[in-house]
């Protein structure tokens, strides 16, 4: 019984806070609405911080890509200027 | 077969091709996935350029906020920002990455005398900078821009002041790796300490024309 009061005070609450958002202030800067300067500038804000950890984290994985690829590239141009044979097995063995 | 190969390779140096076969150890050198192609130490530093990089996105996130919400910018009764002589400031920031950049191809290239008169082309560069950067704070105060004077003055001297106060840093790293060059600690194969400055440095004079761009121009 309690809990249903509960929940139904709940229910009745949220209504209001929808009903009235004036009140609720759920969010800083719903209800200046389009073309509002302080709305445009936290968007603006926003959208410059949601793009800043990708560009973060997609430079990092970027030049982890151009090393391993230049490794790559320099490993095959010393094995094209050294006609060595290269034995695997050797290799394997000494660990070089 | 492998016997009677191996015994011709031994006789005639044109067998060695068949050598190169996968049947007699050879072909391609094993992939090693664990082989790291760089320093640990660059991977750390990238990690915390990328803290740096959110870090002074925080600060510019404010400023697009206060700057696009007022009604005029700057405020009325607030001095303008010197942007020739910081334009001028900018070059010269500028040009120490490339000092920088020109000095690890010197330490590669073994010529580390070379190397060390750019490290200290590029600590003076990057002290003139600082003492330009200076200069202009102090005449801005005197003209009445201060941090507690507006918004403006706040977000100018938090963002202008915690890049100067990242610049004095690199600062400090270089003239550390200047004294160690000097000794000749750096060699053509091992020079990580002077990689792992310049990406600081570089870092550094990178962000700079950014917040020129928002701060003084925008």
């Amino acid at each position: 019984m309690l809990k249903r009061k509960i929940l139904s005070t709940l229910f009745f609450a949220c209504l209001a806070a929808a009903a009235i958002p004036a009140l609720a202030h759920a969010c800083a800067v719903c209800l200046t609405g389009d073309g509002d300067a302080t709305a445009d500038a936290f968007n603006w804000s926003v959208l410059f911080l949601m793009a800043t950890p990708y560009t973060v984290v997609g430079s990092i994985a970027g030049w982890l890509v151009y090393k391993y690829r230049r490794a790559a590239l320099r490993r095959e141009q010393e094995a094209a200027a050294n006609p060595m044979v290269r034995l695997a097995w050797n290799q394997e063995e000494s660990g070089r | 077969m492998a016997q009677s190969l191996t015994a011709k390779r031994l006789d005639e140096p044109l067998a060695e091709l068949n050598l190169k076969r996968r049947e007699f150890g050879g072909g391609e050198p094993p992939v090693r996935s664990n082989t790291p192609v760089g320093a640990n130490a660059w991977l750390a530093v990238w990690m915390f350029l990328g803290a740096e990089a959110m870090f002074f996105a925080g600060l510019i996130g404010a400023f697009i906020v206060f700057r696009l919400s007022a009604a005029s910018w700057p405020p009325p009764f607030q001095p303008r920002l010197p942007v020739g002589v910081t334009g001028v400031n900018t070059l010269i920031l500028l040009l120490s990455a490339v000092t920088m950049r020109r000095s690890i191809a010197s330490v590669r290239a073994a010529d580390s005398a070379g190397a060390v008169q750019l490290l200290g082309a590029t600590a003076i560069l990057g002290t003139l900078f600082l003492a330009v950067q200076g200069y202009e704070w102090v005449q801005l105060i005197q003209f009445g821009l201060t941090v507690s004077s507006s918004v403006y003055g706040g977000l100018f001297y938090t963002l202008i002041g915690f890049h100067a106060l990242h610049v004095f840093g690199a600062l400090i790293c270089l003239l550390v790796v200047f004294a160690r060059a000097r000794k000749g600690r750096y060699t053509a194969e091992r020079h990580v300490g002077l990689q792992i400055c310049a990406m600081y440095w570089t870092f550094v004079v990178a962000l700079w024309p950014v917040l020129y761009g928002l701060v003084y121009l925008y």
